[in-house]
């Protein structure tokens, strides 16, 4: 079809060419990410069935593991298990207790009962974090309510909180994530605290009080800003190194696999408007006097100064 | 190393005849390598938890790039390293265009002087393909500074450069077996 000289010239054009493509998609994740996200998104949707075909045979091996090794240890684990139910049972014994009473205090202070969350529960697709970020995307189905900023938690605690959305798949950053910065309350201390993702296992602590430093061990729970609740479970405090607090999360960020996602609302501690600030009426808006002029209206008197009184 | 067409045309009057079968033999046997990189790339962002699985994702299409772009040229021209980098791309969560631009310069040197890395011995290659795959992962590394706004821990691109080089010679191992197998659309 071309000559072979235009071949030669075509042939020699197409890497400088595909290069500039490539810096233009370079230039693109930098000005515009969520496009690119969105792309990769939508290519995880289609791959979701395929993804849990691939990885049923190792879910099934880890079960039949799980399970011989429960066969080969029966006598020990049926001590440790029942050891186990032991100590549940006295404290089932003490948390019903307690719910009743706490529910006896509120309803003796007049608590107001707050709202149930909504949440829709997902299988972790994959993991998408990459050597620079811990993220992973979750299967919710199509039809889903999920919002970004949604709070993703496991059975333990606080995993993370949704960045971006798709038709079935969202995306959680972790809280190890380096991006993630989560205003959290030290419980035993009632220190505040921002806990910050480092891409370690353990995130920091930071901007902690510096008369108040966190206390080895105590636990680490969000403190209630924006569209996360306060009170969520995250994990308890561990020294690493003198000064150096980081948090010990209760979920294991490693192994993910059911996720649960609760949308707890936008509204999440609005203040309400400031007291005192009268708005401002213009002139035009004045109401005219009630019952107009005191006495009928005069020959030669203006047409408005006696119009209230008709 | 041996340069492309390493197959010498002895017989050229006894060929087999084209039919369609065999010409779809020699493109499946061509396009091998970068079905090879969009097989890994799939398999890889699979949720199977194996530690290093984005890095050797990087990796392995760094390796199969860098190998047949100057073994044989016409496995792996530049248009198929660009999608085969595109789909990279779409099934990990890296800085975009980053993978993509360090498959294309790679393949670009390796191109360049695939008569010279062909005269070379493989440790020269390897010495040359590691100096790359270090500057790719830099590269890499600069671009998530950028937009973390940050000075993120170079850590993670060390050890995906090491990853990288380290896997170098089985791959090599196995692309050289191919070349001469399963990838060569001579045998066709």
């Amino acid at each position: 079809m071309f000559s072979i000289h235009t071949r030669q010239v075509l042939a020699r054009a197409a890497l400088p060419i595909l290069i500039l493509l490539a810096v233009a998609l370079v230039l693109l994740g930098l000005v515009r990410r969520p496009v690119v996200d969105g792309v990769r998104l939508r290519a995880t949707d289609i791959l979701a069935p395929a993804y849990q075909a691939l990885v049923y045979p190792q879910t099934r091996v880890q079960e039949w593991l799980v399970d011989l090794r429960g066969a080969t240890d029966l006598a020990k684990e049926n001590v440790s298990l029942r050891d186990e139910n032991r100590a549940l049972r006295h404290w089932y014994d003490v948390a019903v207790a307690l719910a009743a009473e706490n529910a006896r205090l509120k309803n003796s202070l007049h608590w107001i009962p707050e709202s149930a969350p909504q949440y829709v529960t997902g299988r972790v697709t994959r993991d998408d974090g990459g050597p620079y970020s811990r993220a992973v995307l979750l299967d919710v189905g199509s039809g889903h309510q999920v919002h970004t900023g949604d709070v993703a938690l496991d059975s333990a605690g606080l995993l993370g909180r949704v960045t971006e959305i798709g038709p079935h798949t969202v995306r959680v950053l972790l809280i190890n994530d380096d991006a993630s910065r989560i205003p959290v309350t030290l419980s035993g201390s009632h220190g505040d605290a921002i806990m910050a993702g480092d891409d370690t296992d353990n995130p920091r602590l930071i901007y902690y009080p510096q008369d108040h430093h966190p206390v080895e061990g105590e636990r680490v729970e969000t403190r209630g800003q924006s569209t996360m609740p306060a009170g969520l479970p995250i994990g308890t405090v561990h020294y690493l190194a003198p000064n150096r607090p980081v948090v010990m999360p209760d979920a294991d960020l490693r192994r993910l696999d059911i996720v649960r996602v609760f949308d707890y609302g936008e509204d999440g501690g609005q203040a309400p408007d400031a007291p005192g600030r009268v708005k401002v009426r213009r002139p035009s808006e004045e109401p005219s006097l009630p019952g107009g002029l005191p006495f009928p209206k005069l020959p030669g008197m203006p047409e408005t100064l006696g119009k209230g009184g008709q | 190393m041996v340069a492309e067409n390493s197959t010498p045309h002895l017989h050229s009057a006894v060929e087999p005849r084209q039919t369609l079968r065999r010409r779809l033999d020699i493109i499946a046997r061509a396009a091998m390598p970068s079905l090879f990189i969009v097989l890994v790339a799939i398999l890889l962002s699979a949720p199977f938890g194996i530690p290093g699985q984005s890095e050797l994702q990087f990796g392995i299409a760094m390796c199969t790039v860098w190998f047949w772009a100057f073994s044989r040229p016409r496995s792996m021209p530049a248009w198929a390293v660009f999608l085969c980098g595109l789909s990279v791309e779409v099934f990990s969560f890296g800085p975009p265009g980053a993978v993509l631009l360090s498959l294309l310069v790679i393949y670009g040197v390796a191109h360049h002087w695939r008569y010279g890395l062909s005269r070379l011995g493989f440790v020269s290659c390897w010495l040359i393909f590691s100096f790359f795959a270090a500057l790719a992962s830099f590269f890499q590394w600069a671009l998530v500074c950028i937009h973390a706004f940050a000075l993120l821990s170079p850590a993670p691109g060390l050890f995906q450069a090491a990853l990288t080089i380290g896997i170098y010679p089985s791959l090599t191992a196995l692309f050289v077996w191919g070349r001469r197998t399963f990838a060569n659309p001579d045998q066709a």
